[in-house]
């Protein structure tokens, strides 16, 4: 099969564009895979293009490069086919409107594939009649603005096939909206065997990792830990991650690491990349998170070896974990739980141990190999129904997607009416 | 990983062993009956002139194509940063290229506990450019730096000695910068089995009069025996883990010394344990 998938932006970093090229690598053995960035803002992608891969973009941002195409007009105009709910909608204009939709519309490929809900729309609207249309949803429904699930109902019903990361965010999909004929499937993230050899499961350290975010509850953590360092002061705790644009996160939590005198127990590692040679040097992992929509550090610190206590938070967590076998959960926002669930796992060697040999077998499920077999064989039985028997023959589409110009004009009038009151009130 | 003969930047992983060997695993590809490159360690700074400045270890070809050089534990390198080169066969030394970090599994590192009194830690990391080097330190008698505590004033640190003992003298000095700076002591105590030691340094004494400016005083341990080591003592360091730079990572809270100035003991990029005087942040 050729598939052909459509990504905001090839050449940076982050847990779409790693998802993503994990598949298409893992895919490229037996199929034609293309990826096609929107944007392109460097010569090389940051984490390394996958192998067998081919690359392509639709609007030039490399400012010494001869096809730059930061200083076209179009360029500065709003785009009006990307929604203006998805929250990289001032990154896209009519210039990528127009790019996107010559792309769309002469795409040769048996599969297209968004992997972000303003990208699913374009398929929505623009692909030509042929190739299965799959959106991808990398984060969660209800982490979208109102604005963004509007769009979505209105435009993910001319989709073959919406695939989420999890379970949970499958159903919100399934309750939430009327996609009749749409296959919701979930289809968790991938996380390749780590090159290095497992924990040993004999090291008394604690470790956490990612973005210092006040969403991550690490304050939680490292609460817990004081309950956990005042009987067990031979075990120590590590927060990998830097701190991020939304706040001063890492001086508060430096703060609390003060006010509960934990300075010799409790460490702000800074970011480090790649992490997986950090995982074996704790025998423990820890996710205290408010929210996940997947819980990406979760898998990969089983696949390290590591039992992982985590809160049983929507989305992801209950899903890696099997409570009890390979890890522990615990309720949101309980700092006792906490504690108690690590030092259940400190206290009992041989519990820890089994619960880290427990953890490395239950995440293998998260190979790439093997969740690549499973959007491979959602490709291919679309694939093989042909567009006639698929739910969207060319009636259908061309049915909704004038329905859609008439809403859209609707929409648009309405958007202006009020821009027009706000200006009046602003006058 | 993928095996390349192109012309990218050549990485390494590194691994480090039982015995304080470092293992480089580059993903370049050589066949068995190629001549193999050279890794090249470069001491930063140095004058380029002495031999000591450049360690050349050997690269051979793993049974997966890759290549491998082994700096051996045996190998003492001089104290500080090497820059990791690779040298095609054919190639001048400055025409070396540099090498990347791949993934550096150091869990052998942390939590090291020294089978002798010599001390010889090599860390490799990725430098702020983005390129590999390896951390060495060299250190024959060794102080490593453990707990800090506060009580009232007082800072206490706890820390184990290695290559000697703590005789009648032993003492700790904090020194005030400049060659005629200020030295504050305080007595040492120590278990001789272990070797372990503990100092209690009077934050409030470190302060003379206004402080203008931050100052950082440096900790030595006199270990006051015959075969003290060093003449000026040992100075006092955290190095038996796999952390390169401990600056930003241990961060101890800081303790007014009264006379609007604040001591905050701290670790110097070097990973000497330190304790900085300045003046009270406004409120």
């Amino acid at each position: 099969m050729h598939i052909s998938f459509l990504l905001h932006n090839a050449y940076g970093v982050g847990g779409t564009i790693r998802t993503t090229f994990n598949l298409a690598g893992a895919l490229a053995g037996h199929h034609d895979i293309e990826i096609v960035s929107v944007f392109r803002h460097r010569d090389v992608p940051a984490l390394g293009a996958p192998e067998g891969v081919r690359m392509s973009h639709l609007v030039d941002l490399r400012k010494k490069s001869p096809t730059y195409d930061g200083d076209a007009a179009e360029y500065a105009r709003p785009a009006t086919v990307f929604p203006r709910g998805d929250s990289r909608y001032r990154q896209y204009s009519r210039l990528s409107d127009a790019r996107v939709a010559d792309h769309l519309r002469s795409l040769e490929a048996d599969v297209v594939v968004g992997t972000r809900p303003g990208l699913n729309v374009h398929i929505s609207r623009q692909a030509r009649r042929g190739p299965v249309r799959i959106g991808q949803e990398h984060l969660t429904l209800d982490s979208h603005s109102y604005r963004l699930r509007r769009e979505i109902a209105h435009r993910y019903p001319l989709l073959d096939a919406i695939t989420t990361v999890t379970e949970a965010d499958a159903r919100a999909y399934r309750t939430g909206f009327k996609l009749p004929g749409v296959r919701i499937e979930a289809i968790a993230n991938s996380v390749p065997e780590p090159s290095v050899p497992p924990a040993d499961g004999d090291r008394k350290w604690v470790i956490a990792a990612g973005r210092l975010h006040k969403v991550k509850r690490y304050d939680l953590l490292v609460r817990a830990f004081a309950d956990v360092v005042a009987v067990r002061p031979d075990w120590r705790l590590r927060i990998y991650g830097g701190g991020d644009a939304t706040g001063n996160e890492r001086a508060a939590l430096l703060a609390l690491i003060e006010e509960l005198g934990l300075h010799n127990h409790v460490f702000l590692m800074g970011p480090v990349n790649p992490l997986e040679a950090e995982w074996p040097k704790g025998s423990i992992a820890a996710v205290t998170s408010d929210r996940e929509s997947f819980g990406m550090t979760i898998v990969e610190a089983m696949r390290c070896g590591l039992p992982v206590v985590a809160t049983d938070c929507p989305h992801g967590p209950r899903e890696i974990i099997d409570d009890g076998t390979d890890g522990r959960l615990v309720p949101v926002g309980d700092t006792t739980a906490v504690a108690d669930a690590l030092l259940g796992l400190i206290r009992d060697d041989e519990a820890r141990h089994r619960a880290g040999r427990a953890a490395l077998a239950a995440s293998q499920r998260f190979d790439p190999a093997r969740i690549a077999e499973r959007h491979e064989r959602l490709f291919t039985e679309l694939a093989s129904r042909g567009p006639r028997d698929r739910s969207h023959g060319a009636l259908s589409t061309t049915l909704h997607r004038a329905r859609g110009t008439v809403l859209d004009g609707a929409y648009a009038l309405r958007y202006k009416a009020a821009a027009v009151i706000r200006k009046g009130k602003t006058a | 990983m993928t095996v390349s003969t192109g012309r990218r930047t050549p990485r390494a992983d590194c691994t480090a062993g039982p015995g304080g060997g470092i293992t480089f695993d580059l993903d370049l590809g050589r066949r068995e009956d190629e001549e193999a490159p050279e890794l090249l360690l470069r001491l930063r700074g140095a004058k380029g002139k002495g031999d000591g400045d450049t360690v050349r270890l050997q690269l051979s070809p793993l049974r997966d194509g890759r290549l491998r050089a082994v700096l051996p534990g045996t190998l003492e390198p001089a104290e500080g940063r090497w820059d990791v080169y690779l040298r095609e066969p054919g190639a001048q030394d400055g025409e070396a290229v540099a090498v990347e970090p791949g993934i550096r599994d150091l869990r052998l590192l942390v939590d090291q506990v020294p089978q002798s009194g010599r001390i010889a830690v090599r860390i490799p990391y990725p430098t702020l450019d983005g390129r590999l080097a390896v951390r060495c330190w060299l250190r024959t008698p060794h102080a490593e730096a453990g707990p800090v505590t506060f009580d009232g004033h007082g800072m206490t640190v706890g820390g184990t000695l290695y290559g000697t003992g703590l005789g009648a003298g032993a003492r700790v000095e904090a020194r005030a910068p400049g060659a005629d700076g200020r030295v504050l002591r305080v007595p040492v105590t120590g278990d001789g089995e272990e070797g372990t030691f503990a100092f209690t340094l009077p934050l409030d004494e470190l302060a003379d009069g206004a402080v203008t400016e931050p100052r950082l005083w440096t900790l030595w341990l006199i270990p006051g025996t015959a075969e003290d080591g060093p003449a000026g003592g040992v100075r006092i360091s955290r190095i038996l883990d796999d952390v390169w730079d401990r600056k930003k990572i241990f961060v101890y809270p800081g303790r007014s010394t009264g006379e609007g100035s604040r001591a905050t003991p701290c670790y110097t990029t070097d990973n000497d344990l330190c304790v900085r005087l300045e003046p009270e942040p406004a409120p």
